[in-house]
């Protein structure tokens, strides 16, 4: 068996391995279990400029096998971030790639322009999953002139790769990630939670403080799939997979199907090692089969029995070949 | 609901709450995958669980927790752990007891696990009870499964040449529960409330109280799982000068601080309030006010 190369880039950003924590899902606190040094990288908690609190309590449940959340991401606004919380980021090895949010897309750029030149933040990750307060509380990443707008003042303002963090609570993610391209963004990552709610018969009230919240775990993974599977297919940069992925399987399902690297998310919570088995998981995986470098596996999903056949599908994987096109008509 | 088994935040009302000191010796955490010893029906609803789990029995401390990981290895629900008091443990033996209730899903698989299965825990986790040096005489108030984070305080106060004193409060007979765990362990007095005698009125429990410590008096008052008997707790500590610890419940998805889900937070504030997890679940009284 040959040991394969699981080394992956985004960008000038260079992994040791594909797998990294998803944004909320993870702190330096884990390391307390388990060896941070072995990820491919780190991903902080989404830092706004200004301190904020987060939402009313209770701010987790699970219901019907999801997890819903409206954490609402407290934040010691940035001057704390970079004086104490960073720091005990940057005390592990693999590059700390910082998430940041924002309420108005001007609160974005003034983040970029604080943040540039802070040593140790390799990447920035823009978490445009965030309610715009100019536009009524709309997210941010549902309008592409508005996402094309942050993520282009956020790359004029910095040095590190701009990672464009994608909501699935949109009709059309493919359009969301072209505008990210176009404004200039070395990589995309997808997908944010899927909003939603639940709600407790008996005493006739919302599960959740917040009333609404985010949904995930393994039950979202067929969303993600198919959002990243659409996005890989229609941009030219690399695409970072989140969304229910839990083990070696998930991870090199989601690398088939266009995906450079992974973020595991909820799974944290329920195996606290679940990261570094997947990485183990993978070199076996990989080793077993003979593929000497883990990118031979990125976009090798085959589509359909054979080439010959192959189906023109939109983003939504619905057929839009002429051929099929008459057959309806017909 | 164990000492932090589900449920919701108990909501901190007019009573003033803080952090205690930064003085006790370091949380250290450890990731384990524990034998299930033992899994059984204790009595009504309540369920006894004992783990090997060495590192966790040598370093807890009264009121501390861990996570349980309810789903199986290679299953991936129920996703979020659930936090869980320490009812006691043995550190020669190696192992920890849990008592839980049946409330929900979660516990209902839970009580499906079976001897020899291994199962994904972390702890100890939080900030413990703390007894102080001069203290000669607590008072415990506990009710329902709350009184589970109490019991491991009883041991190593009775241990120390305290006198204890300890509520065990329930909606029903089959609700209370830690009366005869208290007895046994030595607690020089013991009562055993409901609702459905009004023994467990508060104004009725008061005077019950008073009638026990006037004689005595009490240094340390430490409570579990009722809002009602925290604030009966608070007027008792005023009238003998003595202090309240209170252990907080809440949803928790990671235990070690990072995700935020079990945070105090009312609505309004501007920053983050206190986690539960990490500067609780143990929080001490400073009077009338809001958490802070």
């Amino acid at each position: 068996m040959i040991t394969p190369r699981l080394g992956v880039r985004i960008g000038e950003l260079e992994l040791s391995n594909p797998v990294m924590p998803a944004s909320g899902c993870f702190g330096p606190e884990l390391g307390q279990l388990i060896d941070l040094n072995r990820l491919g990288a780190l991903v902080t908690k989404s830092v706004f400029y200004e301190p904020r609190a987060g939402n009313p309590a209770p701010r987790l449940t699970e219901v019907g096998g999801v997890m819903l959340n409206s954490v609402g991401i407290p934040s010691a606004g940035v001057e704390a971030f970079i004086a104490q919380t960073l720091p005990r980021y940057l005390a592990w090895n693999p590059p700390t790639i910082v998430s940041i949010g924002g309420l108005t897309v001007d609160e974005y750029h003034r983040l970029a322009e604080r943040l540039a030149g802070i040593q140790g933040i390799a990447a920035l990750e823009v978490n445009i999953s965030c309610p715009n307060l100019e536009a009524g509380g709309l997210e941010i990443g549902a309008d592409p002139r508005t996402v094309e707008a942050v993520i282009r003042g956020v790359v004029d303002r910095s040095r590190v790769p701009i990672i464009a963090k994608l909501t699935p609570n949109v009709t059309s993610i493919v359009e969301i990630a072209c505008a990210s391209e176009a404004g200039g963004a070395t990589a995309i990552s997808a997908i944010n939670t899927v909003v939603g709610m639940g709600v407790d018969l008996a005493a006739r009230r919302t599960r959740l403080g917040n009333v609404t919240g985010g949904i995930s775990g393994p039950a979202i993974k067929p969303i993600a799939l198919r959002m990243v599977w659409s996005v890989a297919r229609a941009v030219a940069i690399p695409v970072i997979a989140i969304g229910g992925i839990a083990s070696e399987e998930d991870a090199l399902e989601f690398m088939v199907a266009g995906a450079t690297a992974v973020q595991f998310g909820s799974v944290n919570f329920t195996r606290p090692d679940a990261m570094l088995r997947a990485i183990d998981g993978i070199e076996a995986w990989l080793g077993d089969r003979g593929v000497s470098d883990v990118s031979e596996i990125i976009g090798s999903l085959e589509l359909a029995p054979s080439d010959d056949e192959l189906p023109a599908l939109n983003e939504y994987g619905a057929r839009t070949d002429e051929a099929h096109a008459a057959r309806r008509g017909a | 609901m164990s000492g932090l088994q589900g449920g919701q935040a108990v909501a901190p009302g007019p009573i003033r709450l803080s952090r205690l000191p930064d003085d006790q010796a370091a949380i250290q955490p450890t990731l384990l995958g524990a034998s299930v010893l033992s899994n059984e029906n204790i009595r009504a609803d309540y369920w006894s669980l004992v783990l090997d789990a060495p590192t966790i029995a040598e370093r807890a401390q009264p009121g501390q927790f861990v996570m349980l990981t309810v789903a199986r290895q290679g299953e991936a629900v129920p996703i979020l752990p659930r936090p869980m008091a320490i009812f006691r443990w043995d550190a020669a033996a190696g192992t920890i007891e849990i008592v839980y209730r049946l409330v929900g899903g979660g516990t209902r698989v839970l009580a499906t696990w079976d001897r020899g299965e291994v199962m994904t825990v972390v702890g100890p986790l939080g900030r413990g009870f703390r007894l102080k040096p001069d203290t000669s005489t607590i008072l415990l108030l506990g009710r329902g499964i709350g009184t589970c984070s109490l019991t491991a305080l009883a041991e190593v106060a009775i241990a120390g040449g305290m006198t204890v004193y300890a509520v065990a409060s329930g909606r029903s007979r089959e609700g209370v529960f830690g009366g005869g765990f208290y007895r046994e362990a030595g607690a020089r007095h013991v009562l055993e409330v409901v609702d459905t005698d009004g023994s467990s009125d508060p104004e009725r429990l008061r005077g019950d109280l008073l009638d026990m410590l006037d004689a005595s008096g009490v240094d340390q008052v430490f409570v579990c799982g009722s809002q009602r008997l925290l604030a009966l707790g608070v007027e008792l500590a005023a009238r003998y000068q003595a202090e309240v610890q209170v252990s907080l419940e809440a949803h928790m998805a990671c235990g070690l601080g990072y995700c935020h889900g079990c945070s105090t937070g009312a609505p309004g504030l501007a920053k983050e309030a206190p986690l539960v997890c990490t500067e609780g679940p143990v929080f001490v009284s400073t009077g009338r006010g809001s958490l802070s």
